[in-house]
């Protein structure tokens, strides 16, 4: 059973638009949260949008480029410059277990995905994360094993970046 | 002389002790900066041969921080003498062995060589941790600046302030939150 919705929901929503499928005949689902009920002998799976809590606090600038078709990146479009030490930034692009997000789910340009994604490791390595750990990682940074237990710091300036900007005006 | 001749007399010649947190510091720029008070570089009447320096209390040495790998790829030599007792110790693996080694070794290199530097570094004082003794924390009377900002946690700030951050993502429409197991 769960088999079988994972392979419904994988095909048709999670892993969005497969090169081998580019024609629907339906509208993709698009599903924030599975829902599974069952009612005697009748198996009910419902895909329900479910708000992320962050409409509120967004920056206008996020809405503003959405409604000019322009991309929005931190840095292209604030003006940012984000340090591998702004954790509050960072942790806005990771999973629960602090894996950084895919650059078709974060929206970014290829270079600052590759910068952020790189600055969210860095901070790892620093042990400013440990929150946002898998379950079977070592959250506090003075526990963990051998040299990687004191602190560090990291140079941003190290991260090699492709040429390319991101295209805007 | 008068009172106040006198006490500016005293005040010049007085040996101030200042205090140095180094966490989250880099020992090597950190020494360059701790140099200067212990041999009294900042004061208008230095002279080498002049006996001015200060104390400079080092706590929080457990805590310094090294850029990128380096706590790997730094060595530090020891040679007992006899043949064949050559040893290189990794940076961490000192650390571990005594937290305060780094720390004084790169105070004790940047002192520069004289007949000077054993008494000089005899008015350094540094520990692990900060737990200082009372008599030494009455000495104190200034703070050294920290050359680096000290980094936060994230697990260290409050849920609240974490939410209420301004955010700059939103998750797309087709997001799933958390996959299916
Ligand atoms: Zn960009």
């Amino acid at each position: 059973m769960n088999n079988l919705i994972k392979n419904i929901v994988c095909r048709q929503s999670f892993w969005g638009y497969p090169a081998a499928r580019t024609l629907f005949t339906t509208p993709a689902t698009r599903v924030k949260h599975i829902e599974i009920s069952q009612e005697k002998d009748v198996v009910t799976v419902r895909g329900k949008t479910v708000e992320s809590g962050r409409e509120q606090l967004l920056v206008p600038q996020i809405k503003e480029c959405a409604r000019n078709g322009e991309r929005f990146c931190p840095e292209c479009s604030l003006g940012l410059d984000i340090k591998h030490t702004d954790v509050l930034i960072l942790s806005q692009y990771v999973r629960s277990d602090g894996c950084m997000l895919p650059r078709r789910v974060t929206g970014l340009c290829k270079r600052q995905q590759k910068k952020i994604g790189t600055m969210v490791t860095m901070a790892h390595k620093a042990g400013l994360m440990g929150s946002l750990k898998p379950a079977n990682c070592k959250k506090d940074p003075e526990k963990r094993y051998g040299f990687k237990k004191f602190n560090k710091y990291f140079f941003e300036d190290t991260i090699k970046l492709p040429r390319a900007i991101c295209k805007q005006s | 002389m008068s009172i106040t001749q006198r006490v500016q007399q005293w005040a010049t010649f007085g040996r101030v002790w200042h205090v140095y947190d180094c966490s989250y510091q880099n020992p090597f720029d950190s020494a360059k900066v701790i140099v200067k008070y212990l041999k009294g570089m900042q004061k208008p009447i230095y002279h080498p041969m002049n006996d001015c320096g200060d104390h400079v209390v080092c706590i929080n040495t457990k805590q310094i921080a090294l850029p990128g790998d380096e706590w790997t790829k730094r060595a530090y030599f020891h040679h007992t003498g006899y043949p064949s007792s050559a040893t290189w110790t990794l940076a961490w693996e000192l650390h571990s062995k005594d937290p305060m080694m780094i720390m004084k070794k790169a105070i004790y290199r940047s002192l520069g060589g004289n007949l000077q530097r054993r008494h000089t570094m005899q008015r350094l004082h540094l520990f692990k941790d900060d737990k200082v003794p009372q008599e030494v924390l009455d000495n104190i009377t200034n703070q050294i600046r920290q050359l680096r900002p000290v980094p936060q946690r994230l697990d260290h700030i409050d849920q609240e302030v974490i939410d209420n951050f301004p955010k700059i993502m939103d998750y797309p429409e087709d997001y799933l939150p958390k996959a299916i197991k």
